[in-house]
């Protein structure tokens, strides 16, 4: 069996952002960054399901960006990957979920995996859409938003979290691509011998130029903070007169009644 | 890998570049992993229990060291033929900067992977090694170290504990009181000190369940509440002659050798906490509001902010300095060099002097930024509400354990002046050559071109400073300058601020050709705020020096120099302090 995992380095949340001086994107200067959360999870059911096997399926881990990406790809060695493939791309913050899903798959098309796992989304761009894309891409079939996972011979059940808390558990045959949520394991701390083990692993450098450039098909154009909403607005008068005016408010500022 | 490897105490009489220093800047992958586990289990397996730890929670403190051992928290010191992970200094202390968020709990794991383990590993045989080391990795043993005894602290030597041969030559028996045990109450192995046939100093490992062992009461202390620290009592302990550790005779060089690393270690644990009770303070400045606005805004608490900021950057400086500085040294030596341990416990002594820097330095940063913590709190500060007034019972015992900061500073120009003697560094040369620029004029023009060319300026003339006190010293009382010891403190302060100033003027020069403009800024408001200060300690000392060492004409020649040599121009101070405290404000912590 082979298993991919597509992680992505983003910011730490807890920084404080500014806007780019081109206005389209965060400043990326001066701040910490580390795996996109999500990321974590799918890492962790990469191992696990390699446990699970008895540690024959290899795990390749892939990232796209800068050279600080090396950082996130030793953490997911160090947690039980086998090798990483670091796509060197020092613009991939301009690149659109489309272009980093289908830089993805064309790495991915060599290697026939088996199970891929990514993050539900990212922390920093939250499109929600490159496990997919990369999915469709593949031809594999996907399940987004997984909050559990087992496998049996040759295949994989999964629950899905949906909408209002609903769960629903699905079956797919392998080979297929799955996005993962927050609570569907517990990713595990690395080890400091599994840290310095990993440093003996293998991370592959290839360039973003080396794949078959795609035009981008969507394109950020402004990155802002919301504008400060009005104050408050205090109703008076006695209960009547205020229910009145609150429901005017509501009929004309919302979708409440319509 | 520095640049050029340094003697101990040589960066007083000789210029120090960047490149020979290591920073934070410098850290590896590995070492940022390293730093980013520790941190993490403290943060998630630590901290939530922290109100139960402070109650003194042995089986918690036990299962939270196994859970360290899981994670292989306590083998980073141990040699690899044993399992463990050999790794270096720079990682060793960057993991106990990350473990002081713990509080009490950092206590027990420091004297454990410390004091507690490090006699077994530099002096322990196979057998021993094998037989403790294993266990002491895994957490299922924890580790004390028993040193002090209640009428000898300072003066280990003087310690009363007696060990005696039995008549079949199958134990020691070992008898006395040892006191402020650190992890005394639940400890499964103690390392004691104790006198062979009442005079030769020796280590023991000694087994909790030893024969004539027995463990006091635990002690009610001011701050580390959640610490075990009772005496150790023996009464005809039966120790098997096989756990005696190194050599009849030798056990103050195992007692010191230990101390070192572990004044080391302090340093960086200081770093640490002093960062987090920087970061709640400043958050707090933003919430709280006086006057209508966020106490943050005001020029007062910003200057607090600035200064505490600009101290732990000289402190992260000089710990990492120091550790690359001793990295580089054990590098050298070959792992499979017999005696390995007896050259790397070289390697250790080389930087006796640097370690007692970083002790006293660095815990006594940490008292200034508790109290300045605790002040930005105001009245809630006082309360047990707030983090501030645990911060500040919990610093104190830094500058008292590991040697006081007495202790610490007579080692300091103690050991220069030995090391002078012996002719290991030509002190009394650099001396000669400092009186004859006192002499004579300087015409000496600045380089702008050069970052920090007026901080390098100022460390050549304070390197200047110390020498010719420290040369009108040995001059005036000879080889009884040992016994001076108010001169030697006020030396000890100078070459302990010049260490700081020059370690975080290199880091920061280092850190400026890859950082954006805001953290340049930051850097060279941070160097600005700490070179002001720390220069102003130092000619504090040196004057005081002089007036303890000289009268008359000689003394207004050497107050004279004293003003030359610790001139300095810090124009734009209040504008660099206002910029560092409006990052740190920004960012709501420390900002490097």
């Amino acid at each position: 069996m082979k298993i991919l995992v597509c992680i992505k380095q983003v910011p730490d949340m807890e920084s404080r952002f500014k806007v780019n001086a081109a206005g389209d994107w965060y400043d990326q200067s001066d701040l910490a960054f580390r795996m996109n959360e999500y990321d974590e999870y799918a890492v962790e059911q990469a191992v696990q399901l390699k446990e699970q096997l008895g540690g024959e399926p290899e795990i390749t881990v892939v990232s796209i960006g800068p050279e600080r990406v090396g950082e996130p790809l030793r953490k997911a060695l160090a947690m039980g990957c086998d090798r990483g493939v670091h796509i060197h791309d020092a613009d991939s913050s301009r690149k659109d979920p489309w272009q980093i899903a289908s830089l993805l798959a064309a790495f991915a098309r060599e290697g026939s995996y088996d199970v891929i796992f990514t993050g539900m989304q990212s922390q920093d761009r939250g499109s929600a859409q490159v496990g997919m894309i990369l999915a469709e891409l593949l031809g594999l079939p996907s399940v987004t938003t997984i909050v559990g996972f087992s496998y049996e011979d040759g295949q994989v059940t999964v629950r899905r979290e949906l909408e209002g808390g609903a769960r629903s558990v699905v079956r797919v045959p392998l080979p297929a691509l799955f996005t993962c949520q927050l609570g569907l394991n517990q990713p595990r701390y690395p080890t400091l011998p599994n840290i310095m083990k990993a440093k003996k692993k293998e991370i592959l450098l290839v360039k973003e130029g080396d794949f078959a450039l795609t035009e981008g098909r969507a394109l950020t154009s402004r990155l802002f903070r919301p504008e400060k909403k009005g104050r408050g607005l205090v109703l008076e008068g006695d209960v009547a007169e205020q229910s009145q005016r609150l429901v005017e408010i509501l009929k004309i500022k919302t979708a409440v009644f319509r | 890998m520095a640049a050029k490897l340094f003697k101990g105490s040589e960066y007083l009489i000789t210029e120090v570049s960047k490149n020979d220093v290591f920073t934070p800047e410098d850290f590896s992958d590995e070492q940022k992993q390293i730093g980013e586990t520790t941190e993490q289990f403290v943060i998630n397996e630590v901290v939530p229990h922290k109100e139960e730890i402070e109650h003194l929670n042995y089986e918690l403190s036990a299962e939270l060291m196994r859970k360290c051992g899981e994670l292989g928290l306590l083998m980073i010191d141990a040699p690899e033929e044993y399992g463990g992970l050999e790794l270096d200094k720079a990682t060793s202390m960057l993991a106990a900067e990350k473990f002081s968020m713990a509080g009490s709990f950092s206590v027990t794991y420091m004297a454990h992977t410390g004091i507690g383990t490090l006699p077994l590993i530099y002096y322990g045989t196979k057998e021993q090694k094998g037989k403790y080391l294993g266990k002491l990795m895994t957490g299922e043993w924890v580790a004390a170290y028993c040193l002090t005894e209640p009428g000898s602290g300072s003066d280990a030597l003087g310690a009363s504990a007696t060990a005696t041969l039995s008549e079949d030559g199958k134990y020691y028996l070992l008898n006395g009181t040892k006191q402020f045990i650190t992890n005394g109450g639940f400890a499964n192995i103690y390392t004691i000190f104790a006198k062979v046939d009442k005079q030769h100093f020796t280590a023991f490992l000694v087994e909790r369940t030893t024969e004539g062992l027995s463990v006091g009461v635990e002690e009610k202390k001011m701050g580390v509440k959640g610490s075990s620290t009772t005496q150790i009592i023996l009464d005809n302990a039966k120790v098997p002659v096989e756990n005696l550790l190194g050599e009849i005779g030798k056990g103050h060089k195992i007692a010191f050798n230990v101390l070192n690393v572990g004044r080391f270690k302090l340093g960086a644990t200081a770093t640490g906490a002093a960062k987090q009770a920087m970061t709640e303070a400043v958050k707090y400045a933003n919430e709280r509001k006086a006057f209508g606005v966020p106490i943050a805004t005001f020029g007062a608490i910003q200057e607090k902010i600035a200064d505490m900021n600009a101290a732990i950057f000289a402190s992260e400086s000089v710990v990492y300095r120091l550790a690359g500085m001793v990295d580089d040294r054990l590098a050298t030596i070959p792992k499979d060099t017999p005696n390995y341990y007896e050259a790397y416990q070289e390697g250790i002594e080389e930087y006796s002097i640097e370690m007692a820097i970083a002790k006293v330095f660095c815990s006594e940063m940490l008292a200034d930024v508790v109290d300045e913590v605790l002040q930005v709190y105001g009245g809630y500060g006082f309360t047990q509400e707030y983090p501030a007034e645990g911060f500040y019972r919990d610093e104190r015992i830094n500058r008292i354990w590991e040697g006081t900061n007495e202790i610490n500073r007579l080692l300091i120009p103690g050991t220069i002046l030995r090391r002078a003697m012996k002719g290991e560094i030509p002190l009394q040369k650099e001396a000669m050559k400092a009186f004859e620029s006192l002499m004579s004029p300087s015409f000496e023009e600045l380089d702008d071109s050069i970052p920090f060319a007026v901080e390098k300026a100022l460390l050549a003339n304070l390197k200047k400073a110390f020498l010719i006190i420290a040369g009108s010293g040995t001059q005036k009382f000879m080889d009884r300058i040992k016994d001076e010891q108010e001169i030697l403190l006020a030396a000890a302060d100078m070459a302990i601020n010049i260490f700081a100033i020059e370690s975080a003027v290199l880091r920061a020069e280092k850190m400026l050709p890859t950082c954006s403009e805001p953290r340049k800024k930051a850097a060279e408001s941070a160097v600005k705020a700490f070179a002001f200060t720390a220069n102003e300690k130092v000619a504090t000392a040196a004057r005081k020096a002089a007036y303890y060492i000289e009268e008359g004409d000689t003394l207004a020649m050497l107050l004279a120099g004293i003003r030359r040599f610790t001139k300095y121009d810090a124009t734009g101070l209040l504008q660099a302090k206002r910029n560092l405290a409006a990052a740190a404000i920004e960012a709501e912590k420390y900002i490097f």
